[in-house]
């Protein structure tokens, strides 16, 4: 008992970095995720028909397909083919933002169509061009009716970076277990990694709380 | 021809399809400076569609709108922003923007549309706040707001951008009875500072005070026009003496 938590102790700070990694993955991903998901969702419901059907096949593709099999066809696959030189921290951001933005675009979506015909049609009726209106009104009212789920998103991003750890990121996860197979010492490493993931968890969602509450359209409610 | 005779805005031979629906049919309306017309007609009779055509809030699928006698290009973004800055447009159910208190929503358009600088816009948006009754509550936001109060910034909004003419749909139609008269108040306002008007509405009373001409609308089509008391006393076609009829007993009226 004592000998594991000397070397839990040990390891502690060692895990903790870890965790400034896993913090800049998801930040990374969440925010890919945020705007390029924002485009895919005013794509979805202003766009083109053709338009529609590419960002509909984008959404399903990246749904579709596990998180570890698109983080192997990108870093091992895509890339080296192309030649393109990234880190395994890049590449886990761009494809956990990828997919982040797949369903975030349809949070967005559903936030966007959500909102009353009347915003649209007040605004154009006042001179405002769609694109002006889109930023303006639709989107500033869409975001914040998006923020609860968003907030669940963000759980799952978390969740889902740990799984960087097969590509090599020095994640919390990667280092709980580089730890683990050299003290055997598993169920307390594993343990403090879970811990440090539910922290991280509810600080994002408490904070995304306050966000909503902060940004709360005083008497409105929908 | 003097510049007097120009109609404010035309509206000529507008048809709108749904489908296999013609919501409105070869309909053709033309207001001078200062008039005020008034669409009567049951509902789904195509007023709303027929006001929302005038501004390409909805396309028509024939015909043209003519502002001072210029016809709109609406395959033109510029000339389509152009006219709806303006053209006023007062909704049934306002359509306040949600997020924005009743100053930024009279100020928002002059600022991002018409591009005036921070402190005239908001100079601007006061006075217009306070021409409606509602400086007390230019800070609030549209659900902090009675309907009466969201109409009234409404119109504060539309008269912010220093419209030609306003179009009117249905203004007191989603109001509680005892709010109606505040924005009806607001609209003979307008009507005595010599505002051009198009409105949609089923205050007949009200509306035949003021109105130069009534514009009976059924099924698409303008079935007849003229003034008030001929349109309501006397009119030509059976159906318009019907409605009147109806709406009489509904709503009441003075004739």
């Amino acid at each position: 008992m004592i000998e594991s938590l000397t070397i839990l102790a040990g390891a502690l700070p060692y895990l903790l970095k870890g965790s400034v990694v896993t913090i800049g993955v998801v930040f990374g991903a969440m925010s890919l995720g945020l705007l390029f998901g924002i485009a895919l969702a005013v794509g979805q419901v202003y766009g083109a028909i053709w338009l529609k059907r590419l960002i509909g096949l984008y959404v399903w593709f990246f749904r579709g397909v596990p998180l570890l099999v698109l983080l192997f066809l990108f870093y091992f696959g895509l890339f080296s083919l192309l030649n393109i030189n990234l880190t395994a921290f890049t590449v886990a951001v761009i494809v956990l933002g990828l997919i982040s933005a797949a369903y975030q675009s349809q949070i967005f979506r559903g936030a966007i169509v959500s909102l009353p015909d009347g915003q649209l049609k007040a605004a154009r009726a006042l001179g405002m061009s769609d694109a002006t209106a889109i930023v303006l009104i639709i989107l500033p009212q869409a975001l914040r009716l998006a923020i609860p789920a968003w907030s669940n998103e963000y759980s799952i991003v978390l969740k889902d970076s740990a799984v960087a750890y097969a590509l090599g990121v020095t994640e919390i996860m990667a280092r709980a277990h580089f730890v683990a197979s050299r003290t055997y010492q598993h169920l307390p490493l594993y343990f403090t990694a879970g811990v440090i993931f539910l922290i991280l968890t509810y600080a994002g969602t408490k904070a995304l709380r306050l966000l909503e509450e902060r940004v709360h359209i005083p008497g409105y409610s929908q | 021809m003097s510049t007097e005779m120009i109609p404010v805005l035309s509206a000529e031979r507008i048809t709108k399809r749904y489908g296999k629906k013609t919501v409105v049919r070869t309909a053709s309306i033309s207001v001078n400076k200062g008039d005020l017309k008034v669409i009567i007609g049951p509902s789904g009779a195509g007023k709303s569609t027929l006001l929302q055509c005038i501004n390409y809030l909805v396309t028509p699928d024939e015909g043209r709108i003519l502002l001072e006698g210029r016809e709109i290009d609406p395959s033109r973004k510029k000339d389509l922003y152009r006219l709806r800055q303006d053209v006023g447009m007062i909704f049934q159910d306002f359509n306040l923007f949600d997020h924005l208190t009743a100053h930024d929503n009279v100020r928002i358009a002059l600022r991002r549309v018409k591009g005036i600088d921070k402190t005239d816009a908001s100079e601007r948006a006061v006075r217009e706040l306070e021409r409606v009754g509602l400086l007390d509550h230019m800070h609030k936001y549209p659900a902090q707001l009675s309907g009466g109060q969201k109409q009234r910034v409404s119109i504060a909004r539309a008269l912010a951008m220093d419209p030609k003419i306003m179009l009117l749909d249905e203004p007191t139609s989603a109001l509680d009875p005892e709010l109606i008269t505040e924005v009806l108040a607001v609209i003979g306002d307008l009507r005595a500072n010599g505002m051009t008007m198009i409105m949609s509405t089923h205050q007949i009373s009200f509306a035949s005070e003021m109105a130069d001409e009534f514009i009976f609308m059924e099924a698409g089509i303008i079935v007849e026009t003229g003034s008030p008391a001929k349109i309501l006393s006397q009119a030509e076609c059976e159906r318009t003496r019907e409605f009147c009829a109806k709406i009489n007993e509904i709503y009441g009226t003075s004739y």
